[in-house]
């Protein structure tokens, strides 16, 4: 419950002041990194953590890292001597970590004492971190072929950046001076947030400030046992499938039963697919944060994430499998592909208890695009990486919205204009996906058709869902068409499959077509302007 | 010369009139419906002739906010018709069961796609016939659309495509927004919301100018821009797009006149309405950024740079679910209003402050406003049970939280660019300013707040000070070297722009000046700084990046990305109007019963009027005028200026 000594109004003020701290994080990493993952993309987030290793306050920059980020300050207080001025470094997968390219830097903040009052901590996306293909999404089947994987690391010493941490860092990754920049923002940011920290708490006092510390997880803990109590108790179970892990044909199962028991909520992923050799596997912490997310969908517009909206949700994950891998699995893809699918699938069990208002499946697949090689205009390498949305599924609220990020990520285009100003790099057509969209009542949103055209030899990555399965529709309505990868090379196309390495030869064409949404509601009860965008042109 | 400065806003419509002797105000109801006829019903009122006319109007905003728009075709290269809908692919809220885009589609059938191809460096790749100009043409005439946006790739690198599409559909009689003329800047999805915008709005704006300018010839209309500066009415009604946010840079471009002429240049301004509070920082000019999004639609010029929150008088307080207090963002607004409106049960931070009774319920009568004391204390009881507070607690409680999240705002345009709030003076305005800027001050570390006479006014003011204007802009996309040869040559053309724009606007060589600023990043950046160009501008950048972020890269190279002009016609000072003298009015001063943290205590009152000049009145203590009150609290000091003017100070030893 909430200590009796923290009133609703100072509870107000400390969560809004804490929030505004990670935003301040946030915005100041956007503008001063390198990276298009962090800068255009905004694939990363900013938390502030108490002494516990809880974390109180977290900015809403992208769901897929949502529950993700207390396992990274676990590890660091497991592992490290930490002392003021440091910080640490992490992305190992099976230690703290997602994916590789997702570089968490924690800072301790002392106040007072010998051991740490606070932790800031950020994770962002970097453009690179070596392994076998540019952009580090490859199509690997172990860790080592991922790139370059750090343990907590104390990479800043006593408030100095360790020269040989970040020489070895450099040495193993393709763009070196763009991961330093990119390095130095998020420390920027994380000193940011240390001084606003300090501010608050000469302000407020320190013990009083984890007093309000505490309520504010207890009132995570309030609002999530709000939102389970307000799902009908009851037992909901659902089965979705990835197409296959890239190396074999097989399907890959995704299965959760969930129980709804008053306040709390059971997530049981047993029956769901080993690890499998592709990279498609998803780390715990991926698993914990779409749970997360699913379930703050149903939550109030502004409602906080802290470590306390965890408390009620029970997830029990399988080891060594799909939704909780280990070492030494290959994990590249689970952050950005197997994440959109257990939202799917716990969606699918949430709409047998709530038929009025969960929405069909989006188009659950991030559509990953890398792109890497030599810039004939300066010699220099380049890793370029890409996600390109989807239709959002139809709902008993309205048509699902045409070409959009859905779920675990929210990540920005990047203009065809800043595109083709800096890369080897022409479009040829950006466009929605006509007739993609999954019929219903309410159509599920058009997918989109993203054709490029590469002007000098590179090496090129796909790491893509739903070519197989269209995205499931609901109460009726019809599933959404599956995406298409499209190789056009000299005047011949050719599809390709959804995961795909390949060196491509100047004026080669890839033609990537995402998967409309599912979608809801029987079609004979369509309105009949609801459909029009859906209608194929020449 | 007779002034008159009118700022057409949601609720009402104020004029300010000032010739050699006197000044005269007027605040009537606004005519949504049709915004000319209060604007006209005023200068009927007002008798006046032959005037000089600044307008802020609310035309244009309220044609995007209500989709009201002119219908618009739009024409864009082959391949990219869709760029409007997809956007940045991005969907507004994070967690939504269904979500949803803010900006309407244009619909289907009003999209052309054109065979036209142009490079980043300005190549043509693919030419434009003659040939598929004229299938374009024929295509759009059956499409019942005389407002025309295009939008080509690469535009602002080469306009030669868009310019051979504008003049066909010119001469076939279309009104037509190109953008390369609209925002000849790179990227291409702003750039083409910027142009849809203007298309949208500019028919509508024509016509209200033009029916203004019949009814008021042969007086001069101006129009007040969204960068602070005004423009002709002809050039408002091309380029609309440029006043969509006339009203709150109306306020701003008054602050900062008003401050300057009192000798403070560094200013933080506070503008607290009904339902939304918006806050800007001026050092020493009247800054601009070019991030604004109206209903969805991003719009990339350069308008004043202000921050708004949804908290306001009109915000509800409520318990969620995890107990804590919420003040908005929803509002009461004006239907039903606040509980004390007598209309509905909502209680909101104007409940907050009667209940308090740091609102007097018999001030709003001026607005033909009486406020229901009853009303407010019973629906403050209802919330203080079902929250476990004292309903004093309560109220204390949503004031102390709405005022968190209005310094929270400060802090955004201060502190997180690098400004200490403690060099700035806080200049609060609208009607419920004065009530919260103390306590504002003081989370800020602020000593100085100044209250400007007719604090319900500042808009039209600041449009009657504001000067012509024009910002230009050019995408330059290079990195930068010592030879400053191709930059100087890529701005003359913008100079020649805006010497003959500005000699339009009738202002004269001699009072022209040109500002030259560059927006410039480190390469393979994506946000940029505006630096104004010197011989060391790079250093500058250097200097400006270090104080925003705490870290700067003087080993990395710098890119400039974008070229900027602002072209600046000479303004009124305020000085000229001593005329502005504020109506005394004879009141006594009174007791007013306040709670104070959570004591009961009588505060001395005053009529704003009353004030002897240069007299100190010390806090604690209400001040009043018509439509405001302002709150001094203890450990403050007033001076009533002989301007008029109200100058606050915490005093030393508090």
């Amino acid at each position: 419950m909430i200590p009796d000594t923290v009133d609703p109004i100072t509870l107000e003020v400390i969560k809004n002041r804490l929030v505004g701290i990670t935003e301040e994080m946030g915005a100041a990493l956007m503008r001063t990194a390198f990276s298009p993952n962090i800068k255009e993309r905004r694939d990363f987030s900013c938390a502030v953590f108490n002494h516990k290793g809880e974390m109180v306050a977290q900015a809403a920059h992208i769901p897929v890292h949502l529950g993700a980020m207390p396992f990274a300050v676990s590890e660091v207080l497991k592992d490290v001597e930490i002392g003021p001025g440091d910080m640490i470094l992490l992305n190992d997968p099976f230690r703290g970590g997602t994916h590789l390219p997702d570089l968490t830097l924690v800072m301790p903040v002392f106040i007072k004492g010998r051991s740490p009052d606070f932790f800031l901590v950020n994770r962002a996306h970097h453009a690179d971190v070596g392994g076998m293909a540019p952009g580090s999404l490859p199509l690997a089947n172990n860790i080592f072929q991922e790139g370059l994987r750090i343990p907590p690391l104390k990479v800043v010493v006593n408030g100095e950046l360790c020269p040989t941490a970040v020489a070895l860092l450099e040495a193993n990754v393709r763009t070196p001076q763009e991961r330093v920049g990119d390095l130095q923002a998020q420390i920027a940011a994380n000193r940011l947030g240390e001084r606003r920290i300090r501010e608050l708490v000469a302000e407020k006092g320190l013990p009083e400030t984890r007093i309000c510390c505490d309520a504010l997880l207890a009132y995570g803990e309030k609002i999530m046992h709000h939102i389970i109590s307000s799902i009908p108790d009851g037992s909901y179970s659902f089965t979705d499938f990835l197409d296959d892990d890239g190396i074999s044909d097989k399907p890959v199962p995704i299965h959760c039963q969930l129980n709804i028991n008053g306040e709390n909520a059971f997530i049981d992923f047993n029956g769901s697919s080993p690890q499998v050799e592709g990279s498609l596997n998803a780390v715990r912490a991926i698993t914990i944060s779409a749970v997360l997310y699913t379930f703050r969908l149903l939550g109030p517009e502004g409602m906080p994430s802290n470590s306390g909206c965890l408390r009620p949700l029970h997830v029990i994950t399988p080891k060594n499998s799909i939704v909780d891998a280990a070492f030494p699995a290959a994990v590249g893809g689970g952050n950005v592909e197997t994440s959109q699918r257990i939202v799917d699938v716990l969606l699918g069990a949430l709409a047998q208890a709530l038929p009025e208002k969960i929405p069909a499946a989006s188009a659950g697949t991030m559509n990953n695009l890398t792109v890497g090689g030599v810039n004939p205009a300066n010699g220099e390498l380049f890793a370029y990486y890409e996600t390109i949305a989807g239709g959002a599924g139809g709902s008993p609220f309205g048509i699902g919205m045409d070409g959009i990020q859905t779920h675990m990520t929210n990540t920005l285009n990047t203009p065809v204009e800043a595109l083709e100003n800096v890369l080897p790099i022409r479009l040829h057509r950006y466009t929605l996906r006509r007739g993609s969209a999954g019929e219903g009542q309410f159509r599920g949103g058009c997918g989109i058709v993203r054709e490029l055209e590469f002007l000098a030899p590179v090496q090129v990555n796909i790491l893509s869902e739903r070519r197989k399965r269209g995205p499931y529709g609901l109460a009726g309505g019809k599933n959404g068409l599956p995406g298409r990868n499209i190789l056009i090379r000299e005047g011949e196309s050719r599809e390709i499959p959804s995961k795909t390495a390949l060196n491509v030869q100047a004026g080669d064409r890839i033609r990537i077509e995402t998967p409309g949404g599912g979608g809801w509601g029987k079609p004979s009860d369509m309105d009949i302007d609801g459909c029009f965008t859906n209608e194929e042109r020449p | 010369m007779k002034l008159l400065g009118v700022d057409t806003g949601g609720t009402f419509t104020d004029f300010i009139l000032i010739d050699d002797k006197e000044i005269r105000t007027l605040k009537i109801p606004s005519t949504p419906q049709n915004p000319a006829m209060a604007f006209m019903d005023g200068v009927t009122r007002l008798k006046a002739k032959s005037l000089l006319i600044s307008h802020g109007s609310t035309v244009a905003t309220n044609a995007l906010l209500e989709g009201k728009g002119a219908e618009v075709l739009f024409i864009v290269t082959q391949g990219f018709r869709d760029i409007l809908s997809l956007g940045r692919q991005s969907r507004p809220r994070l967690y939504a069961l269904h979500p949803e885009r803010e900006r309407p589609s244009l619909g289907e059938e009003k999209i052309i796609e054109v065979r036209e191809r142009t490079l980043p460096d300005g190549q043509i790749l693919l030419p434009l016939v003659e040939k598929e100009v004229n299938r374009v043409l024929s295509v759009a005439k059956e499409i019942p659309c005389s407002s025309i946006a295009i939008c080509l790739l690469h535009s602002y690198a080469n306009q030669k495509h868009e310019k051979l599409l504008e003049k066909i559909f010119l001469m076939q009689g279309y009104k037509v927004s190109c953008s390369s003329t609209i925002l000849p800047e790179y990227r291409e999805f702003e750039r083409a919301s910027t142009t849809v915008v203007n298309a949208m709005v500019s028919p509508v704006m024509g016509n209200y100018l033009e029916s203004l300018e019949q009814h008021v010839a042969p007086s001069v209309l101006k129009v007040m821009q969204s960068n602070g500066g005004t423009m002709s009415s002809t050039a408002a009604g091309d380029k609309a797009v440029h006043t969509v946010l006339s009203g709150p840079a109306g306020g701003m471009a008054g602050a900062f006149h008003i401050a300057r002429s009192m000798g403070i240049d560094r200013i933080l301004t506070f503008d607290m309405g009904g339902t939304s509070t918006d806050v800007g920082l001026c050092d020493g000019s009247v800054p601009t950024s070019s991030q604004a999004s109206i209903a969805g639609w991003p719009i990339k010029i350069p308008m004043i740079d202000i921050h708004t929150i949804g908290a306001g008088g009109g915000s509800i307080a409520a318990i969620d679910a995890g107990g804590a207090l919420q003040v908005g963002p929803a509002s009461a607004g004006a239907d039903p209003g606040p509980a004390c409106y007598g209309k509905g049960n909502a209680v909101t931070v104007t409940d907050a402050n009667l209940f308090l009774g740091r609102l007097l319920p018999d001030n709003f009568v001026s607005a033909g406003l009486g406020l229901d004391p009853q009303k407010c204390r019973r629906a403050m009881e209802v919330l203080a049970r079902k929250s476990g507070l004292e309903p004093y607690r309560l109220a204390e409680g949503i004031i102390e939280v709405a005022e968190e999240n209005m310094a929270a705002a400060l802090r955004v345009v201060s502190v997180q660019r690098g400004h200490d709030p403690r060099h700035f003076t806080l200049f609060p305005f609208g009607g419920a300013g004065g009530l919260h800027a103390c306590a504002l001050a003081e989370k800020l570390g602020m000593r100085k707040v100044f209250i400007p006479l007719f604090p319900g006014l500042l808009s039209a003011v600041g449009m009657l000070l504001a000067s012509p204007m024009r910002d230009y802009s050019a995408s330059f996309l290079a990195v930068s070297s010592s030879d400053r040869t191709n930059l100087d040559a890529a701005y003359k053309p913008l100079a020649s722009q805006a010497h003959q724009e500005m000699l339009a606007e009738g202002v004269r060589p001699a009072d022209l000046t040109l500002e030259y600023s560059l927006d410039v990043r480190y390469r393979g950046q994506s946000f940029e700084i505006n630096v104004p160009y010197s011989q060391d501008f790079i250093s500058a950048f250097h200097q400006k990046y270090a104080s925003l972020y705490g870290h700067c890269h003087p080993e990395r190279e710098v890119e400039i990305v974008t070229l900027r002009l602002k072209a600046l016609g000479q303004g009124l000072n305020f000085e000229d109007l001593t005329a502005l003298k504020e109506p005394s009015a004879a009141s006594p001063p009174f007791i007013a019963k306040v709670i104070w943290r959570g004591q009961r205590q009588s505060w001395q009152g005053y009529h704003r009027g009353h004030l002897g000049i240069e007299e100190p009145v010390t806090g604690p203590a209400l001040i009043i005028e018509d439509t405001a009150t302002h709150l001094l609290p203890p450990g403050w000091t007033a001076i009533r200026h002989r301007l008029g003017h109200l100058l606050l100070e915490k005093s030393d030893d508090s």
